[in-house]
C-alpha cells in the first residue's frame, strides 16, 4: 500500500497516542503479570542505543530507528524538516543506490515506512530473518553517509512528494485543517509546538540545501537514535552486525532539548472555520500536560469514561439520551512535553451547534462535581490487559513499545510503570483532574459549511479563522 | 529527578555489556567494505500454523489453531454470503443496521447492559456484514474467552431490535452519507462501482438516503433470521486453546443455534457491455487534488490465473517501487502515491489503478497512467529482475501473514471461504514460482483491456478540463457525485 507510506505528522501523532494508550495500557490481571517482554539494553561508545528482544514465533525481524528530533526541533520559517528527512531518508546513501532499500525490504517480502511527531521521528524495516544483516546496513549507511548523496534535486523531488501528502492528508481532507488550527491558536508563535508536524509550503519551498543539511548533521546522531532489533536472530550475531555497521559512526554533538512551557490560555477562544463540508462539527481543546506528567494516567483513564462505550458519560447523554449527536470523542492527546484533552462532536441536523456546546458543559459539569462511580474506573482499566498483550504480537509493536520508553523516561520498560500508574488511578484522582483542567479557559471550534458561520456555536462571539497565512494550498 | 535517577541506574548496569560488544567487533570493523550488499543468509523455513477443522451437529464448520505464545484467543464466526446475496432489493443497507442491532438489546439483557459486560471483559465485538460474506468476531483473553463468547451467542441469537434503537441508527446512518459526500475518495470509488457495473449489478450499488430511509424493523429482523444460520458459518478459534477445550466451549456457548441455512449461490447478473475508454468526470469545485480510478471488470477470485495476475500486480503497482508508483510518484511528483489492484470475489472484481494527484498534474499524471497501462501489456517488457522481485516479495512475505491472532484466523478462514485447498500456504512458493514472462504478458493483454477502461475523475473542472481534454486520451463524461450524467454539461469536443 504506497499510500500508507511514510505517513505522518498530526495524524501520526494522533495514532501515537491512541497506541499508546493501550500499549501503556499494560497488565491487569494474575495472567499478565507474568507477561514480559524480555529484552536487553546497551549503549555503544558512540553513544547509540540498543535494544535486543528476541521472539522465534515466526521467521521475521523488526529493526526499528528512533531519532529523538520531531517538529519541535525546527525553527519558525523553517518548519517541516524533521518529516522532510522522513522521505529523503528513503532515497539513498553514500553506499546504497536510489531503490535498493526498498529492493532489500518490499523486494525481499517485508517492508519499510517511517513516521514523524512532533518528538520523534522512526524508521523501521519489517524483514525475513535472513535479511537482518542488510536491514542494518541499510540503516547504519543512511545515518553515517545520507548527506554524501543529497543534493538539490533529491531534495526538491521530495519536497513535491511531501507537498501532495499535506494536499492530500490536510488540504483535500474534510476536516483536515482542524489540527494546526488548534496548535496555532492554542501555543504562542515561537512555541514549538505551534506549528503542524508537516510544516508549511511555504517553509517547505524556501528551505535550502544547506539548511536542511545542517538539520540533519545536528540530530541524526548514534547519540540521538535508539535502535531496536525484534524477533527472530541470534543475538551473538546480531551484537556483532550492529558494532561493525554503527560502531565506527562518529558520536554527534550533544543534543540540547528545547525547555518547552507548558500551553496556558489566558483567556477562552472562540473559533469559526468555514470548510468544503455539508455537516459541521464542534471541537473543544484544554491545555494539559506533557506525557511524562503524572496527571496524564488520570486524564487518559477520564477520557474513557466520557466517551466510547455507549455508556461512557458523553457518548451517553448526547448520542443515547437526548440524540442530539451522531458522534462524540473525547481523550487525552499528549505528547512528550505538552498535553491536551480533545473533544469532537458531529451534530445529528436538526441540532446546533451552541446547543451541542451546552449539553457538554451539563455533562462534564455534573461529572467534575460527582467524579467517576467505582464501576466506571473499573471499565476503565478493565481493557488494559488486553490491550498490553496484543501490542506484544507483533515484533514492530513490541520495539516500539520498548523504544518509546528508551527514548522518553530512558527505561525501555516504561511501560511496566505506565501500566501500574494507569491501575492506580483513583476516583479522585479522576475528579481532581476535572476540576483542575476542565475548568481552565479552552479553545471552541466550529468548523461549518462555506458561507454557513452563522451555524457556529455562540456565533456572534465567535472569530473566524483564515488558513492563508498558514499552509495554504498554493 | 525520579525519571533520571531510574535513568542513571540503567546506564550502569549497560556499560559492561557496551564494552563486550566492543571488543567482540573490533576484528569485523577492519574489513568493513560499506559498498558490499551484506548477503541474505539461508532462507529460513516457514512455518505454516496447523489447524483442525470439524464439523458440528448444526452444521457449522469449527477450525481450530493453537498458538500459545500470549494468553490470547480470537473467535470469528464467518458467514459465507453477503449483502449481496441476502439483501432485498431497495434495501441496501439492512445487512449492516442488521449489524449493529444486534448490539441494541436482548430477551434478557439492554445493550447498556451488553455494553457494560464487554467492558468489564475489557473487550468487545465486532459485527460487519460486507458484499459477499459477513462476521461476528472478539480477541479476548483466555480466561475471558467463554464470557465473551457467551454475549455473542446471546447478540446474535436473542436480540430484540428495539424500534427505537432502530431510528436512531438510521440518523447516524444518513448523517455517515452526508459526510461521505464531502470526501472525494470515497465519492471516486462509489462512482467507478456504478460506472463499471451499472445499477443492476450488486456490485454497482450501495446504501442510499432513500434505501436507508426504507429499512423497516421487520426488515430487520427477516434479515437476522434469514442470514445468521450455522449452515453456511465457519467457526474460527485462533490461540491459546486446544481443539477439544474450544470445542467443547463453542458447542456450550452456542447451544441454542439449532440446524438450518447453507451455502449461497453467487450468481450474478450479466455485466453491462463495455463502453470504450471514456473519462467521466466528477467536479469537486476547489479540490486541491484530483481523484483517479481507472479500470474495468476483472476476473473472480478462483480465475486459474489468480497467480499470474498477483505477480503482475506487483509489478505494475503493489509495493513501493512497483512502476506506477516509481514513475508517478518517485520520478514526476505527481502524487504522494498511486497504486494499482485486483478485487478479487466470487464475481467479477474490479481491476483497478488510481490515486490522489495535485491538481496542476491532472493531465500529465494521466498520460503516465496509460503509458504505464501500456507498457504492462507489451510496450514495456517485463525484465527478469522485476520477474524475481515481484516473486521474491510475495514468496517471502507469506510469514507476514502469520503475525497475530486474527491474522491466523483471517489467513485461514480465507482458504474456506474461497475454496481454496488446505496446503495453499504450503504450495504457495511453488505456483508463484511457476510465473513465466509469457503468462504475464497474456494476462495483461486479457484483463487490462485499454480499448475500454473507465477513467474517473473527481477534481476542480474549472481547472482541470481542459488540460484533460488537450491530452486526446479519451472523450469526457459529466457525471454528478451519484454517478449520473450531469444535464447540460458543456459537449466533449473529442
Amino acid at each position: 500500500m504506497t499510500n500508507k507510506r511514510r505517513v505522518l505528522s498530526a495524524l501520526a501523532l494522533v495514532l501515537t497516542i491512541s497506541l499508546s494508550q493501550p500499549l501503556w495500557g499494560q497488565k491487569k490481571s494474575s495472567t499478565s503479570d507474568s507477561i514480559q517482554i524480555p529484552f536487553e539494553t546497551y549503549k555503544l561508545p558512540n553513544g547509540l542505543t540498543v535494544i535486543l528482544s528476541e521472539d522465534h514465533t515466526t521467521p521475521t525481524v523488526a529493526v526499528d530507528i528512533w531519532y529523538h528530533v520531531g517538529s519541535k526541533n525546527e525553527m519558525p520559517g523553517r518548519t517541516g524538516f524533521a518529516h522532510l528527512f522522513e522521505h529523503v531518508m528513503f532515497t539513498g546513501s553514500g553506499h546504497v543506490p536510489y531503490g535498493l532499500h526498498d529492493k532489500l525490504t518490499e523486494g525481499v517480502g517485508g517492508g519499510n515506512n517511517g513516521s514523524t511527531t512532533n518528538d520523534r521521528t522512526n524508521y523501521y524495516e519489517t524483514i525475513p530473518s535472513n535479511y537482518l544483516e542488510s536491514a542494518l546496513w541499510l540503516e547504519s549507511d543512511r545515518m553515517g553517509f545520507l548527506l554524501d548523496t543529497l543534493d538539490i534535486a533529491k531534495l526538491n523531488a521530495q519536497r513535491d512528494v511531501v507537498k501532495n501528502e499535506r494536499r492530500q492528508s490536510y488540504d483535500n481532507q474534510p476536516y483536515g485543517r482542524v489540527g494546526e488550527i488548534f496548535s496555532g491558536a492554542m501555543y504562542p508563535k515561537t512555541h514549538p509546538y505551534s506549528w503542524p508536524v508537516i510544516g508549511s509550503m511555504t517553509d517547505l519551498s524556501a528551505a535550502s540545501e544547506e539548511d536542511v543539511k545542517a538539520f540533519f548533521r545536528l540530530y541524526y546522531t548514534p547519540n540521538n537514535a535508539t535502535l531496536a532489533v525484534v524477533g527472530d536472530f541470534d543475538p551473538k550475531q546480531a551484537k556483532a552486525w550492529i558494532q561493525k555497521y554503527f560502531g565506527d559512526l562518529p558520536q554527534g554533538k550533544p543534543v540540547e532539548r528545547p525547555k518547552v512551557p507548558l500551553g496556558k490560555l489566558d483567556a477562552s477562544k472562540r473559533l469559526v472555520y468555514e470548510d468544503r463540508v455539508q455537516v459541521p462539527r464542534l471541537y473543544i481543546q484544554w491545555p494539559t500536560v506533557g506525557s511524562k506528567h503524572d496527571d496524564d494516567y488520570a486524564l487518559s483513564v477520564m477520557g474513557s469514561i466520557l466517551s466510547g462505550p455507549r455508556t461512557a458519560r458523553l457518548t451517553k447523554a448526547l448520542v443515547y439520551d437526548t440524540q442530539i449527536a451522531s458522534q462524540v470523542a473525547a481523550f487525552e492527546n499528549s505528547a512528550e512535553d505538552v498535553g491536551v484533552f480533545q473533544l469532537v462532536v458531529i451534530p445529528r441536523p436538526e441540532h446546533t451547534l451552541t446547543e451541542i456546546e451546552a449539553a457538554v458543559d451539563q455533562v462534564i459539569q455534573k461529572f467534575a462535581t460527582e467524579g467517576p462511580t467505582a464501576e466506571e474506573l473499573q471499565k476503565a482499566k478493565a481493557g488494559l490487559e488486553l490491550g498490553f498483550l496484543r501490542g506484544l504480537e507483533s515484533n514492530l509493536g513490541k520495539a516500539n513499545q520498548l523504544i518509546s520508553g528508551a527514548v522518553f523516561d530512558n527505561n525501555p520498560a516504561q511501560f511496566k510503570t505506565d501500566y501500574q500508574k494507569t491501575l492506580a488511578v483513583t476516583a479522585a484522582d479522576v475528579k481532581r483532574v476535572a476540576n483542575q483542567y476542565l475548568t481552565r479557559p479552552r479553545i471552541v471550534l466550529s468548523v461549518v459549511p462555506k458561507g454557513k458561520k452563522d451555524q457556529a456555536s455562540k456565533a456572534s462571539e465567535s472569530e473566524t479563522v483564515s488558513m492563508l497565512t498558514r499552509g495554504g494550498t498554493q | 529527578m525520579r525519571q533520571q535517577r531510574k535513568a542513571s541506574a540503567l546506564a550502569a548496569a549497560l556499560v559492561i555489556i557496551a564494552i563486550s560488544v566492543a571488543n567482540i567487533a573490533v576484528l569485523a570493523q577492519q574489513t568493513l567494505d560499506r559498498t558490499k550488499v551484506p548477503p541474505p543468509g539461508p532462507t529460513p523455513v516457514l512455518h505454516v500454523p496447523t489447524w483442525t477443522k470439524t464439523q458440528l451437529s448444526n452444521g457449522a464448520t469449527l477450525i481450530v489453531s493453537e498458538r500459545h505464545k500470549l494468553p490470547l484467543v480470537s473467535f470469528t464466526i464467518t458467514f459465507i454470503g453477503g449483502s449481496n446475496q441476502f439483501e432485498p432489493a431497495g434495501k441496501r443497507g439492512v445487512a449492516a443496521m442488521t449489524a449493529s442491532m444486534l448490539s441494541e438489546g436482548t430477551t434478557t439483557k439492554t445493550g447498556d447492559q451488553l455494553s457494560d459486560a464487554l467492558q468489564l471483559l475489557g473487550t468487545g465485538i465486532g459485527v460487519g456484514v460486507g458484499g459477499e460474506e459477513g462476521s461476528l468476531t472478539f480477541v479476548s483473553t483466555t480466561k475471558n474467552f467463554e464470557p465473551t463468547l457467551a454475549i455473542l451467542a446471546d447478540e446474535m441469537l436473542n436480540s430484540t431490535f428495539p424500534a427505537e434503537a432502530l431510528e436512531r441508527l438510521r440518523g447516524r446512518t444518513l448523517v455517515n452519507l452526508t459526510q461521505a459526500k464531502d470526501q472525494p475518495v470515497v465519492v471516486g470509488s462509489q462512482v467507478f462501482a456504478k460506472i463499471l457495473y451499472g445499477s443492476e449489478h450488486p456490485y454497482g450499488q450501495r446504501t442510499t438516503e432513500t434505501s436507508v430511509k426504507a429499512i423497516t424493523r421487520d426488515d430487520v429482523m427477516a434479515f437476522q433470521k434469514a442470514y445468521f444460520q450455522p449452515g453456511r458459518a465457519i467457526i474460527t478459534v485462533v490461540g491459546d486453546t486446544t481443539t477439544a477445550t474450544a470445542k467443547a466451549a463453542v458447542e456450550k456457548g452456542l447451544a441454542a443455534w439449532a440446524k438450518a441455512g447453507d451455502k449461497p449461490s453467487f450468481n450474478y447478473p450479466k455485466l453491462p457491455e463495455l463502453q470504450p475508454a471514456k473519462i467521466y468526470l466528477v467536479d469537486k469545485p476547489g479540490a486541491a487534488q484530483s481523484v483517479f480510478n481507472i479500470g474495468l471488470p476483472g476476473p473472480p477470485r478462483n480465475t486459474p490465473d489468480y497467480f499470474a495476475l498477483q505477480v503482475l500486480n506487483t509489478i505494475l503497482g503493489g509495493p513501493f517501487q512497483s512502476r506506477l508508483n516509481a514513475n508517478i510518484r518517485e520520478q514526476k511528483g505527481y502524487s504522494y502515491g498511486v497504486n494499482s489492484n485486483f478485487n478479487y470475489g466470487k464475481g467479477p472484481g474490479a481491476f483497478r489503478a488510481g490515486g490522489s494527484i495535485f491538481s496542476a498534474k491532472t493531465d500529465a499524471a494521466l498520460i503516465e497512467f496509460m503509458k504505464e497501462l501500456k507498457g504492462i501489456v507489451g510496450e514495456k517488457p517485463i525484465t527478469d529482475e522485476e520477474l524475481k522481485t515481484a516473486k521474491d516479495n510475495l514468496i517471502q512475505g507469506l510469514p507476514q501473514r502469520f503475525t497475530s491472532v486474527s491474522a491466523i484466523s483471517n489467513a485461514i478462514t480465507l482458504l474456506v471461504v474461497q475454496g481454496l485447498p488446505d496446503d495453499y500456504y504450503q504450495t504457495y512458493a511453488q505456483n508463484v514460482s511457476a510465473v513465466t514472462k509469457d503468462d504475464l504478458l497474456r494476462v495483461a493483454k486479457r484483463y487490462i483491456d485499454l480499448e475500454h477502461l473507465a477513467i474517473v475523475i473527481v477534481g476542480n473542472k474549472a481547472e482541470i478540463e481542459a488540460p484533460l481534454k488537450a491530452t486526446g486520451i479519451a472523450p469526457i463524461t459529466y457525471i454528478d457525485i451519484e454517478g449520473n450524467p450531469v444535464a447540460g454539461a458543456t459537449p466533449s469536443s473529442n
